[in-house]
């Protein structure tokens, strides 16, 4: 594929009470790029991620996927079914472990053997075999940010957005978040992760960009 | 008192086939109202939580004003449309137990819906977005709400049919309270008590307010299989 993954030119986000998160910010994404967004606490890191995966209404001027142009506002399913967004204190469904990876691979049709072995992979990728058949209420807060990097890395897709993975985690499990996100960005996955400046992540071949006053700038 | 609360309890366990037959009367008219209205009620409530239009708030409001709407009046419109003058006179449906599950089903729908339009709002609202970032369409990331509110929804059932159980008014005035076809506990009660016959009152109040408890024993126990949210 030539060009970027997703490109995205004069996105904007104003809420109703004038407060403006983003302001004609453009972004261009190539294929297995991965990118780190630092900024400040309110910068709009969150809106923005939330904007790119289609959960959070905003406008842009033009934006596409793969090279074929879509409406942000009316984000299409052939869009999202190729572009994950973990949330910041991801939400498990009452369920197993087990099947809270296959939850996306079963609305993509994957079945039978199929699906376990592909839960069975992510379980062992995630280093999640010891809690696999316990509910969500009884895991810590590193052993579920690893269930949602595994329930998004299941189902393969050609985007993952990360939003501030590792805020809140003690030391040893940010050490495992971190290890994962390592080895996706070897892996060759497009990954955009948002993390606070204190908590700046550093990953192979990260570009480094920088969010603030609503617009996106590389950082040098 | 004491004599009337031992009778009582010998027709609860004999087996009186005239106070078992008017409970088993109670619970087919419920239980089907509440079947009919449930899914109504939960996809209309799921709208009006998630849904943005004009209107919406008024909508909710008015569902909320009818939660406390007497069912007596209920009875009244229904009566006036189900008799023989009325617009839906040809259905001859007045004094059936079909009349009387059209006018439950009336009362369950606010009940129900209100306490899912509760429900869907106070849900964590990561649950939608996380099956919508995992793949699944706007119909599965609702039926994935609804999934993880389930206890908030059977409490809401809990709560309708409590109300269906429960309520004389509307069964009286559509039901006519004829023995051995519609004649409801709650019904029963209140003809036996004005012809002074206390002993099949207060068993079929034991029956009622068995059902009442032995629901929400029943919520508690599956709310704790459950686990926390």
């Amino acid at each position: 594929m030539t060009g970027p993954l997703l490109a995205v030119r004069g996105l904007s986000k104003r809420f109703g009470d004038g407060v403006t998160l983003l302001d004609n910010a453009s972004l261009e994404i190539a294929e297995g790029a991965c990118w780190i967004i630092t900024g400040d606490n309110g910068a709009g890191k969150s809106t923005l991620l939330r904007a790119l995966a289609g959960l959070e209404p905003a406008v842009a001027e033009a934006a596409s996927f793969a090279g074929r142009a879509f409406e942000l506002a009316e984000y299409p399913d052939r869009v999202r079914r190729d572009v994950v967004y973990v949330h910041q204190h991801p939400y498990l469904f009452q369920r197993s472990v087990a099947a809270n990876i296959g939850y996306g691979l079963a609305r993509r049709g994957v079945r039978g053997d199929e699906r376990a072995q592909r839960i069975a992979a992510a379980i062992a990728w995630a280093g999640l075999d010891r809690v696999r058949d316990v509910p969500p209420a009884r895991l810590s807060g590193g052993e579920k940010q690893r269930v949602a990097l595994a329930r998004a890395w299941a189902v393969s897709p050609r985007l993952l957005l990360l939003d501030e993975p590792t805020a809140n985690l003690d030391a040893t499990a940010r050490a495992q978040v971190l290890a994962l996100l390592r080895e996706l960005a070897m892996a060759g996955r497009t990954v955009v992760v948002a993390c606070h400046d204190r908590e700046l992540i550093d990953l192979p071949h990260a570009e480094q960009w920088h969010l603030a006053d609503g617009r996106l700038a590389r950082r040098r | 008192m004491l004599d009337t609360t031992g009778d009582a309890f010998r027709l609860l366990f004999t087996g009186d086939s005239e106070l078992w037959g008017i409970v088993a009367v109670s619970l087919r008219v419920a239980l089907t109202a509440l079947a009919v209205a449930a899914p109504l009620a939960v996809a209309a409530g799921y709208g009006l939580a998630v849904g943005r239009f004009p209107g919406r708030r008024a909508l909710i409001v008015t569902l909320q004003a009818m939660l406390s709407f007497p069912t007596v009046v209920v009875g009244l419109v229904l009566y006036l449309m189900l008799s023989r003058r009325g617009p839906l006179g040809a259905w001859q449906l007045l004094f059936t137990p079909e009349a009387m599950i059209i006018g439950q089903i009336v009362i369950a729908l606010p009940v129900l819906a209100a306490f899912t339009v509760a429900a869907v709002q106070g849900a964590d609202p990561r649950i939608r977005d996380t099956a919508l970032s995992l793949g699944a369409t706007r119909a599965r990331a609702a039926c994935a709400l609804l999934y993880e509110t389930r206890f908030a929804i059977f409490a809401a059932a809990c709560q309708g049919f409590g109300r269906v159980i429960s309520e004389v008014g509307c069964a009286l005035m559509v039901g006519g309270n004829i023995a051995g076809s519609t004649r409801t506990i709650t019904t029963a009660i209140a003809l036996e008590t004005s012809k002074g016959d206390f002993a099949q009152g207060i068993a079929l109040g034991f029956v009622l307010l068995a059902l009442a408890f032995g629901v929400n024993i029943a919520f508690a126990l599956l709310q704790g299989r459950g686990g926390e949210p």
